[in-house]
C-alpha cells in the first residue's frame, strides 16, 4: 500500500478543471507532491481547496484534466484509490445517533478490519485525541470533540495517503496543538499528506511544502522559507540604542552587509532596518552589531509571513 | 470472514441500531397502521352468524399491506439522510461500494418491514382474534406481504433520488403512499381497473385469497379469479399475481437504483 519507493511523486495532478455552471472552482490546476511530503494548499475561503480534494478523492468528476494517486487515474481507477487515502472533509460529517466509537469502528470495518481490531485501534486513537470513553451520541458532542472525531474517523484504517480539509477550523487553541501534534506525529511516519488550509499559521508551522491556490489557481508554489524569500517581502529589525553614538557606529557596521540596502532613523537613538532573507540574516546582523555594540535598549523583530506573500501577490488578505 | 463482518450486514446492523435510537420514528411508522386497524375493527366488525366468521377479517389483509407501504417513507428518509448529511460521499471516498449499501439497507429495511408484519399479525389475529384459514397460508400471507415491502423500499429509493431533504422526502412518500393506497382498493373498496396498476392490490388480493377466501394450495394458485370481497374481479389467476408482484418489485428495485446513482453522481 502507499506510494512504492521507487516512485517519489505520489499525487500528480495533471491541468485539473471543474467548473459550476458559469463558476470556475478549480482553473487548471497541476502539482506534483512527493511521497512522505506534507503539503499545504493555502487559500482564503472560495478559493477551489474543497472542490480540488473532492475531486482528488474520486467524488467529484473533474470537467477536464486528470489527477493521478500513487500511479491510478482518479478518473478511471476509483476502485483503487479509495484503498490508499484517507480523507478528512471539511464539515463534520458522521452518524448523529451513534457514539464516536461505534461510528469509527463502522468506518475501520468499511476498510476491511476485523472487528476485534477495529475495536482495539479505535480505543487507542479515540484516546490519543481526548475523546475516548463517551457514551453520548455523537450529535451530542461539542464542536471541537466533533471535529477531532471527524479526523480519527479518516485515519483509523492508518492510509498512507491523507487528505485533510481545514482539519482545526474553529478548534480552541489547546485542541489545535494537540492536532497539530498529531498530524506531525502521522508526518512523521512516513505519511504523504495534502492539509487544506486557511490558515497561514498552520500552513506555516506544518508544511513541507506550500502552494498558495487563489481563484481556482495556484498562484505560488515552494517550501515555507522560500515563498516568504520570495513574495514576503521584508522583515523589519528594530533596535533602539542606549547612546546616540552606537547608532553611528551600528550603520558604519551594517554597511559591510551586503543584504541590508536601506535604513530609517526613527527619532534619536532608533533604528528600523529592513532586510531579505530568512533567520540567518537576522542572526548575522545581530552578530555584526554584537563586534562592536555590547547593549541595547529595546529590539524588536518583525518577520515577514505567508500572509504577507499573499498580500503581495493578490493585493488581498488572506481573511477577506 | 465471518457473516456479521460482511460490509452489507455492517451497514444493516448500523441502520437497525439507529432506527431503534429514533424510537419517535418508529412510533409513527407503525402507529397509523395499528391506530386505523383498531378503529376500523371497533367501526366495522360484525360477526356472521352463519359461518360464525367476523366480516371485518376481509379487511385486514388490506390493513397490513398499509402498514407495509410505510417501507416507502422509511427507505426515502434512509436515503435521503444519506445524501444530505454527506455520508453518501464519506462513504464513496472509502472501499464501501454502492452494492453494500443498497444490499446493507435493504436487509435493514426488510427487518423492519418483518418487524412491522409481525406487530400487525398480532394484533389482528392473536388481540383482535380475526379470522385466518391456516398458519401455512399466514405463511404465505407475510412473505407476500414482505415482498410487496421490498417493492415499497424501490418506490422509496426512487423518491430519495429526488429530495433534497428528509423533510422533503417523507413529506412526498405521505402524499404518494395515501392516494395509491386508496387508488388501490386496499383499505376502502374500489370499482375501477385502475386497481390493476397499484401494486398495493397485488399484493392484498393475494393475502385475501390465501388467508381468507382460499380453499387450498392448488385451488388458490390456479382459480381462474382473483375475487375479492368488495373488490374488481379480474380474470388473471392468482400465480399470474404473484408473478405480476414479483416482476414490480424487481422493476422498481432496479429503477431505485439505478436513479439513485445517477443523481448522485457528482
Ligand atoms: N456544488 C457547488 N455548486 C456550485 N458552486 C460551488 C459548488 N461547490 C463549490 N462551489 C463554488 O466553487 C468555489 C470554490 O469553492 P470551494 O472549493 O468550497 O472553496 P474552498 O474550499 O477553498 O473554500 C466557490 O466559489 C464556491 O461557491
Ligand atoms: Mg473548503
Amino acid at each position: 500500500m502507499g506510494c512504492k519507493k521507487k516512485i517519489s511523486i505520489c499525487i500528480e495532478i495533471q491541468n485539473l478543471v471543474k467548473n459550476f455552471k458559469d463558476v470556475k472552482a478549480v482553473n487548471g490546476i497541476s502539482l506534483n507532491i512527493k511521497e512522505g511530503e506534507l503539503f499545504g494548499l493555502l487559500g482564503p475561503n472560495g478559493a477551489g481547496k474543497t472542490t480540488l480534494i473532492r475531486m482528488l478523492t474520486t467524488t467529484l468528476t473533474p470537467s477536464s484534466g486528470d489527477a493521478k494517486i500513487n500511479k491510478f487515474s482518479i478518473k478511471t481507477q476509483k476502485n483503487e484509490i479509495v484503498k490508499l487515502i484517507g480523507v478528512c472533509p471539511q464539515d463534520n460529517i458522521f452518524y448523529n445517533e451513534l457514539t464516536a466509537e461505534e461510528n469509527v469502528i463502522f468506518v475501520a470495518q468499511m476498510h476491511g478490519i476485523p472487528l476485534q481490531e477495529s475495536k482495539e485501534r479505535t480505543n487507542a486513537m479515540l484516546q490519543k485525541l481526548g475523546i475516548a470513553g463517551k457514551k453520548r451520541w455523537a450529535k451530542k458532542f461539542s464542536g471541537g470533540m466533533k471535529k477531532r472525531l471527524n479526523l480519527v474517523m479518516s485515519l483509523i484504517h492508518e492510509p498512507k495517503i491523507l487528505f485533510l480539509d481545514e482539519p482545526t477550523a474553529g478548534l480552541d487553541p489547546q485542541a489545535r496543538r494537540i492536532v497539530w501534534d498529531f498530524i506531525r506525529e502521522l508526518k512523521g511516519k512516513g505519511n504523504t499528506i495534502l492539509l487544506l488550509t486557511h490558515d497561514m499559521l498552520e500552513a506555516d508551522a506544518l508544511s513541507d511544502h506550500i502552494a498558495i491556490i487563489d481563484n481556482g489557481e495556484i498562484i505560488a508554489n515552494g517550501t515555507p522559507a522560500e515563498l516568504k524569500d520570495e513574495h514576503g517581502g521584508e522583515n523589519v529589525l528594530e533596535i533602539s540604542f542606549y547612546k546616540e553614538a552606537d547608532v553611528a557606529i551600528m550603520k558604519n557596521q551594517l554597511k559591510e552587509i551586503s543584504f541590508v540596502q536601506n535604513w530609517k532613523e526613527f527619532g534619536e537613538r532608533t533604528l528600523l532596518i529592513p532586510f531579505r532573507g530568512g533567520m540567518k540574516n537576522y542572526l548575522k546582523i545581530l552578530q555584526k552589531m554584537s563586534e562592536k555594540i555590547i547593549d541595547v535598549e529595546n529590539m524588536k523583530f518583525r518577520q515577514n509571513s505567508l500572509e504577507d506573500v499573499f498580500l503581495n501577490l493578490t493585493g488581498r488578505r488572506l481573511r477577506d | 470472514m465471518k457473516v456479521l463482518e460482511l460490509k452489507s450486514v455492517v451497514i444493516a446492523l448500523k441502520n437497525i441500531k439507529e432506527k431503534f435510537r429514533s424510537w419517535q420514528a418508529i412510533f409513527f411508522g407503525m402507529g397509523f397502521p395499528i391506530m386505523f386497524t383498531i378503529i376500523f375493527y371497533l367501526m366495522f366488525h360484525d360477526v356472521d352468524p352463519e359461518t360464525g366468521i367476523d366480516v371485518y377479517s376481509y379487511s385486514i389483509p388490506g390493513m397490513i399491506t398499509y402498514a407495509v407501504c410505510l417501507g416507502t417513507t422509511s427507505a426515502a428518509i434512509v436515503f435521503t439522510r444519506d445524501k444530505s448529511t454527506g455520508i453518501l460521499e464519506r462513504l464513496d471516498t472509502m472501499p464501501t461500494g454502492r452494492k453494500n449499501i443498497f444490499l446493507g439497507t435493504l436487509i435493514s429495511e426488510s427487518i423492519f418491514l418483518t418487524f412491522q408484519i409481525i406487530v400487525m399479525f398480532i394484533l389482528s389475529y392473536a388481540i383482535l382474534g380475526q379470522y385466518f384459514v391456516g398458519y401455512f397460508e399466514l405463511l404465505i400471507g407475510f412473505l407476500v406481504s414482505l415482498l410487496f415491502g421490498i417493492l415499497s423500499v424501490g418506490i422509496g429509493i426512487i423518491i430519495a433520488s429526488f429530495s433534497k431533504n428528509e423533510e422533503a422526502a417523507s413529506g412526498i412518500a405521505l402524499t404518494f403512499v395515501m392516494p395509491v393506497i386508496f387508488a388501490s382498493g386496499a383499505m376502502v373498496p374500489f370499482e375501477s381497473q385502475i386497481v390493476y396498476f397499484m401494486p398495493p392490490y397485488w399484493a392484498k388480493q393475494i393475502f385475501l385469497q390465501f388467508t381468507v377466501l382460499g380453499d387450498g394450495l392448488t385451488s388458490n394458485l390456479y382459480s381462474s379469479s382473483m375475487i375479492g370481497y368488495t373488490a374488481t374481479e379480474t380474470s388473471i389467476p392468482i400465480w399470474g399475481g404473484i408473478l405480476i408482484l414479483i416482476a414490480m418489485t424487481f422493476l422498481f428495485i432496479f429503477i431505485g437504483i439505478k436513479l439513485f446513482q445517477k443523481k448522485t453522481k457528482l
